[in-house]
């Protein structure tokens, strides 16, 4: 017993995590803080000093369209992310669990999408939006509801485009989670409102609800951190911030400002913004669906 | 208790030792060690990157000429090749900056190597041939690209024309001939309208991923071939103004509906499909494609043609886009490993030799001091050796004499030229200020 009493041991275990961390994360990112006030024209490139004004960099954050476009998309996607993907997952969740037959089928098929590659889906979506020949015109098109082949990545649409298959990848990782949360809540609750004559809808809105709260919580949580960092997906199907500077993400306007047009410092700068954006709306989720521990 | 200490002490010190493993550099000065050098017998494994990738036209030359490589060395290039556009070139760069390099790289001879070139990252000729002094010896030198501080660098590979390619069989629907060398812009205009008015899409282009053939030509159209390659210092002086009105001829055709109508949204393999499913009539593009259409369109090839960009002002229609833009470099850190650079060297004397450059060169501009002996050309090849043989005047790119990053600049916002969103003075100053 005296091995867990004492501490060393456990210090040696979690050194090289640590280091790792340090090394990979916390270095790269002290480093990204100095690079948004240099002037750096090039990836690797060495820094040719401080800009001028050294706050340069985040001054443009305030003016610069683009990022505002960047900003306001991001905003968007965070908030179908909560509706559609948490919301479709519960949804699916509800129905899978009160099924007898076949909800390890629907949990294995929701899931799948998860397990495919981003860019594959991205290469694959762009196949289904197609303006010539693409599997959504010649549906509509055969049913008559549309004449001629609409552009599902022009101003009027992208945003559909774009967001439609980031919803539909990760609706499963949620919809695991509440399956799983489900099926920790107790059978004899459900027997026993059963005999007051609390089922259907009524079932959920007074039983499942309220007990699924904590995982809902975190399911939130996920999902609003992770759609600040999606990334993949949009760049593979809009690339440069298709349709005319319309469509793009923080993450994307990022990539395309560090690695295609070499400004790195200012890349670093909305980098710097990402993270703070994350850790603020983090915590503002982490506060409102704080998970209850009488449940 | 002594036991379960000691287990842990090992776990820790395997956990720590596999974190370090990986920061450890590795060392290839012994020719022998590792991947090894064909002096000891190995295989040696060579990294390449070139523009042959996707659905480049050579990409099947290419691999053939990796395979007859690997055969007769024994050495195994591995590939990471890609088609070539802006996000291409900023990787390649970007591999250099950081230090991932390949052994041997195919790319362009112009201002977008200087970055690495300006870094010392490649070798030049000269020092190889030093060493090896039959380096690139069947090239003609006076066509080998000069960089800024007076040396070659690269090897050159097969040159390029870019010329407008035509579909007959639309044009000849909507009852209009193939251009010929005296095509002018009014009768272009005229033309466009015609096809349009037939239901067929005038001009296959992507303007959101491939404006720059439609911006060259149309910046010779509003100057001369003498002054094609001049820079503007701001969109305020001749060449400034040249690049605007060249912005506002796209913009013109754009606000008449001759560019497909996803043109700002589409990509360039889209807007091709369209021209040879035989939906578009009129496509700018290079040499490069004349093998996309016999690989994808061997049955209909009759239907396809390489005529003239038409033209206004003092160019002559005549007067095209071509040159050698590309070539073979040697890498230092490839040159600095005894165990890779014969490999490399040989390499790229087998990509370039007379013998593998004649599967790559077709009508195209060529180095070769003995020239290139093509085989069999088919009937599009012909068509296109026919109207260069009318070529009056060719002349260098000039998004090739501007940096990288101006030149994304500028492209990307072509699209926001065409609807009205930017100004065509405050696009080519903003890319100028980039320069």
């Amino acid at each position: 017993m005296s091995l867990y009493r004492k501490k060393g041991p456990l210090i040696v275990f979690l050194l090289p995590a640590f280091v790792f961390l340090v090394l990979f994360l916390y270095y790269p990112f002290i480093q990204n803080i100095l690079n948004s006030f240099s002037d750096i024209t090039g990836l690797g490139s060495p820094s040719k000093g401080l800009n001028d004004p050294w706050w340069a960099n985040y001054a443009t954050l305030f003016t610069d369209p683009k990022l505002r476009t960047a900003m306001v998309n991001t905003v968007i996607l965070t908030v179908c992310t909560v509706v559609f993907q948490v919301g479709i997952a519960l949804v699916l969740a509800l129905l899978v669990d009160s099924i007898k037959v076949g909800a390890q089928l629907f949990r294995t098929l929701y899931f799948f999408p998860i397990v495919i590659s981003a860019t594959a889906l991205g290469l694959m979506f762009n196949l289904i939006f197609l303006y010539n020949g693409g599997m959504v015109n010649q549906l509509l098109q055969a049913l008559g509801i549309i004449s001629e082949n609409v552009d599902w990545k022009d101003s009027g649409h992208f945003r559909f485009t774009m967001l439609a298959p980031v919803m539909w990848q990760y609706v499963g990782f949620y919809f695991v989670i509440l399956v799983t949360g489900l099926n920790n809540i107790p059978a004899d609750l459900y027997e026993a409102a059963a005999l007051d004559g609390c089922t259907g809808l009524k079932r959920v809105r007074h039983i499942t609800l309220p007990l699924l709260r904590n995982v809902l919580c975190t399911c939130l949580v996920l999902a609003i951190t992770g759609a600040l960092k999606v990334f993949d997906l949009p760049w593979v199907m809009f690339g440069a911030g298709m349709p005319q500077d319309q469509g793009w993400l923080t993450g994307t306007y990022m990539y395309d400002q560090t690695f295609n047009r070499g400004n790195v410092d200012y890349g670093s700068t909305i980098a710097i913004l990402i993270v703070v954006l994350g850790v603020v709306l983090s915590n503002v989720a982490n506060r409102v669906f704080k998970p209850r521990n009488d449940i | 208790m002594k036991k379960n200490r000691l287990l842990a002490i090992a776990l820790s010190a395997a956990l720590l030792l596999g974190l370090l493993a990986g920061c450890g550099s590795k060392s290839n000065d012994n020719p022998n060690s590792g991947n090894g050098g064909n002096q000891g017998g190995s295989s040696v494994e060579l990294n390449v990157v070139t523009s042959y990738g996707g659905d480049d036209g050579n990409r099947k030359q290419y691999e053939a000429a990796v395979k007859s490589y690997e055969e007769a060395t024994g050495n195994k290039v591995l590939d990471a090749s890609a088609s070539s556009n802006e996000e291409w070139k900023a990787k390649v760069l970007t591999d250099f900056e950081t230090g991932t390099e390949p052994d041997v790289l195919f790319f362009f001879t112009n201002a977008d190597a200087e970055p690495f070139i300006q870094a010392g990252k490649v070798v030049d000729v000269a020092t190889v041939r030093a060493e090896y002094p039959d380096y690139g010896s069947n090239m003609r030198d006076s066509m080998l690209a000069v960089a800024s501080d007076g040396k070659n660098y690269a090897i050159p590979s097969s040159g390029f024309w870019e010329n407008m390619f035509v579909n007959t069989k639309v044009l000849s629907d909507c009852g209009i001939s193939v251009p010929g060398p005296d095509y002018t812009w009014d009768q272009f205009l005229k033309d466009c309208q015609a096809i349009k008015d037939k239901g067929y899409t005038p001009i296959a282009c992507s303007l959101f991923e491939v404006p720059h053939y439609w911006f060259e030509f149309c910046v010779m159209n509003n100057g001369t071939l003498a002054n094609q390659l001049d820079i503007p210092a701001s969109a305020d002086d001749a060449a400034g103004q040249k690049w605007c009105a060249a912005l506002n001829d796209i913009k013109d055709l754009y606000e008449k509906g001759f560019f497909p109508a996803n043109t700002l949204t589409a990509t360039d393999a889209e807007t091709v499909q369209i021209f040879g499913d035989g939906e578009a009539a009129f496509l700018i593009d290079g040499s490069w494609k004349v093998t996309h259409f016999v690989d994808n369109y061997p049955e209909n090839l009759e239907n396809f043609a390489i005529s003239y960009v038409p033209a206004k002002g003092e160019r002559k229609a005549s007067e095209a886009i071509g040159g050698i833009s590309m070539g073979y470099f040697i890498t230092k850190k490839a040159w600095d490993d005894p165990a890779k650079r014969e490999a490399a060297v040989k390499f790229v004397e087998h990509m370039t030799s007379d013998e593998v450059m004649s599967t790559f060169v077709t009508t195209e501009v060529t180095a070769l001091k003995n020239g290139a002996s093509p085989a069999g050309l088919n009937p599009l090849q012909q068509a296109a050796a026919k109207a260069n043989a009318e070529i009056t005047g060719v002349v260098g790119a000039v998004q090739d004499t501007i940096s990288s990053e101006a030149k994304t600049d500028l492209f990307a916002n072509v699209q926001n030229v065409v609807t009205g969103a930017m100004s065509p003075e405050d696009a080519v100053n903003s890319a100028i200020a980039l320069n």
